[in-house]
């Protein structure tokens, strides 16, 4: 029983960096359990990064608390074999055979040398570059060389995964075979925190969210209950046959604002709890309106909801 | 994983990153080409010197100065009217050499000089001596004896008891030069090249920066220690060819290995090697791009040690050379140079090398966290201050 109970695997209390005047990371507080897909969302320069690299130890916090407790133990700082981690900033040795180079980053990370050849050809089969595990990185494509970074991070079978912005400079195709990758790790038992801009491919898998602006924390939940919470607003976007009339829109019974996509559409959010019986009521009476589309916010735009009210 | 395992895994790595055998053989054969190009080169650019060339001279030179020449040169008369027209010729064709007297005095007229104005010129002191030694009844061993240094009879109350010391002093400053040398390139490569390809986060994310740079150091000064153990059994190789072409049996070379000697120079050079890694790999560490970084002239620093085994051979007694047998960044060649050289007791071996070995954990200590504070310096180079600024905080 005691077992099915979550536990959380990374305690971050309070903690704050500055960068001389500019405040990175400001007073933020998350717990991370066993299992998660934690997503750590904000703008570029929101201090997603700065924390990550205070979790791992890389610069250290002016203030706050850090307790990890991964595969038994309880530490301010976790043992490297435990965790894996793809930074923000991609690099590896260009000019070395990419096997090579697989097999010393899992050892750096307290693999044995066999293991991590073994699982660096299972995971560079997985990929499809098998045929090339003797060929320098520089020879891959951008987009091969991001998969062998991303394989870099796993080889070792880490028990905690942070993956700093892992979808940039991906292609659509290659996104989505990332975030496979991650469900099946995920689905193995790791924990993953996830750090990213995209919101639409972060939906897709995240268990809970954190939303930072600025170094502060705007929400830290579940997806679900985020939704819960700040999805409850109806958004509608309509096309018009000729240019948008604002002004009657502006009158509409509930509304809170009114984001002009182009000349001929237009996109309406409604206040909580607005009849929208009522809104289709006065939306008839509007001429020129030749499509209507309804739907409940994404998170992409609770998040610029959040930002706004903050 | 414990410290020495991750520090013994990264100097793995970086040794087997830089020592390359196949380049290392391809070097040396290089170097055996260029050398036997510029043995043989020389050699062949100097045969002629000793070619027997022609002169021309006025008729009414001395005819015993000619009979001394003949055997030397090949003398061609010219009679006195011609002289002005030869000189004309020798402008015109840039070529001739004409020697003409007058009075006591000789005039030679060439279109430049050259070695062999020069040879004329030994010929015409000789025969000058001689001419002057009849006028005044001089015997060739008069000659002799006034011109014999004094007899000095030298006692020194310390003699060297082997001159073998010092050429292995000599070859083991010459083989720590070059590890310094080569590691340096190394080093500057190994850790400006991963912060340009931003290998450092996901490194230092697994381990610390003092794992990190300690494996960077040992790695690549055992890449150094390996071309210095190359170049050595080149050197030995090279000594026992020599000893068989000067007719010296091959046996004479364990003179020159003299065990004592090695077992003071050894860990001196080793130890010398590491501290200026650990100097080169914190310099390192605040480049950012070597090719637009003004701190890349620290890199030329260890020629201090070039100039400190100069310095002692000269005067091993002075104050100079005392200082520098015990400051750690020239004492690992200049200490067993000085004790080749000059009588200098165990304690001031012990205690320099014990400075030596202190200054090494030190700047290792230094090097890991300068570079643990510059990687924090993102988009632009850090400066001094910045660096001293941080190193606080952290």
């Amino acid at each position: 029983m005691i077992d099915n109970i979550p536990k959380n695997v990374l305690e971050v209390n309070s903690i704050s960096k500055d960068f001389l005047n500019v405040k990175a990371v400001n007073n933020i507080s998350f717990n991370v359990e066993q299992g998660d897909i934690f997503a750590f969302l904000g703008p570029n320069g929101a201090g997603k990064t700065t924390t990550l690299r205070i979790l791992l130890d890389i610069i250290k916090a002016d203030s706050g608390k850090i307790q990890w407790n991964l595969n038994g133990k309880s530490n301010q700082l976790p043992e490297a074999s435990h965790i894996g981690y793809l930074p923000e900033e991609r690099g590896l040795y260009l000019d070395i055979p990419i096997l090579k180079s697989l097999i010393y980053l899992a050892s750096i990370r307290g693999m044995d040398k066999k293991d991590a050849k073994k699982s660096a050809l299972e995971w560079l089969e997985k990929i499809d570059l098998a045929d090339r595990a003797n060929e320098k990185l520089q020879v891959l494509s951008k987009g091969n060389q991001q998969k062998i970074q991303f394989v870099a991070s796993i080889l070792h079978q880490p028990t905690f995964l942070i993956l700093d912005e892992p979808f940039s400079g991906l292609d659509p195709l290659n996104q989505e075979i990332f975030i496979d990758f991650i469900k099946e790790i995920n689905n193995q038992g790791t924990t993953i925190l996830l750090s990213a801009h995209q919101m639409p491919l972060v939906e897709k898998i995240a268990k809970k969210v954190f939303l930072i602006n600025n170094g502060m924390e705007l929400y830290n939940g579940s997806l679900s209950s985020i939704y819960q919470t700040f999805g409850k607003k109806h958004i509608i976007e309509l096309q018009f046959e000729s240019d948008v009339n604002e002004f009657t829109l502006r009158n509409l019974s509930g509304i809170e604002s009114v984001n002009i996509i182009d000349d001929f559409r237009v996109k309406l959010t409604f206040e909580q709890l607005t009849d929208m019986k009522s809104v289709l009521n006065q939306l008839v009476k509007v001429e020129g309106i030749s499509d209507i589309t309804s739907y409940k916010p994404d998170l992409h735009e609770i998040f610029l909801q959040l930002i706004k009210n903050a | 994983m414990n410290y020495w395992k991750k520090v013994i895994t990264v100097t793995h790595w970086e040794f087997s990153r830089f020592f390359k055998p196949k380049n290392e053989a391809i070097g040396i054969v290089i170097m055996l080409i260029v050398s036997s190009v510029f043995y043989f080169g020389g050699k062949f650019a100097l045969s002629d010197s000793d070619k027997k060339f022609e002169i021309s001279v006025i008729e009414n030179i001395d005819s015993g100065l000619i009979e001394s020449m003949k055997d030397e040169y090949f003398i061609k008369r010219i009679p006195e009217q011609q002289k002005t027209k030869f000189i004309e010729k020798i402008k015109k064709e840039k070529f001739g050499i004409l020697l003409a007297s007058e009075g006591e005095s000789f005039n030679l007229f060439a279109y430049k000089n050259s070695r062999e104005i020069e040879k004329i010129k030994n010929s015409l002191n000789e025969y000058h001596a001689q001419r002057e030694m009849q006028r005044i009844g001089l015997s060739p061993d008069e000659l002799s004896a006034i011109l014999s240094p004094a007899q000095v009879v030298e006692s020194f109350l310390y003699s060297n008891e082997s001159k073998s010391r010092i050429v292995l002093a000599w070859l083991f400053a010459c083989l720590m030069i070059l590890a310094v040398f080569v590691s340096f390139a190394y080093q500057f490569t190994a850790i400006t090249g991963e912060k340009q390809l931003k290998i450092t986060e996901q490194i230092v994310s697994a381990i610390s920066p003092q794992i990190w740079m300690d494996g960077k150091i040992f790695g690549i000064s055992l890449t150094g220690i390996s071309s210095m153990l190359t170049y050595s059994i080149l050197s030995i190789l090279g000594g026992m060819l020599y000893f068989q072409f000067t007719g010296t049996p091959i046996s004479s070379i364990i003179d020159y290995l003299y065990l004592p000697s090695i077992l003071l120079y050894l860990p001196f050079a080793l130890a010398g090697i590491l501290t200026w890694n650990a100097i080169l790999a914190a310099i390192a560490s605040i480049i950012t791009d070597p090719n637009n970084s003004g701190k890349s002239a620290l890199m030329i620093l260890p020629v201090l040690f070039v100039i400190a085994s100069f310095l002692v051979t000269r005067d091993p007694d002075s104050g100079l050379t005392l200082f520098l047998s015990w400051f750690p960044l020239t004492s690992a060649s200049s200490m067993p140079m000085r004790w080749a050289i000059t009588e200098v007791s165990y304690w001031q071996v012990g205690g320099s090398f014990l400075i030596l070995v202190l200054t090494f954990y030190f700047l290792r200590k230094l090097a890991a966290k300068i570079f643990r504070v510059s990687i924090l310096i993102t988009g632009k180079e850090p400066s001094f201050s910045e660096v001293y600024k941080l190193s606080k905080q952290h």
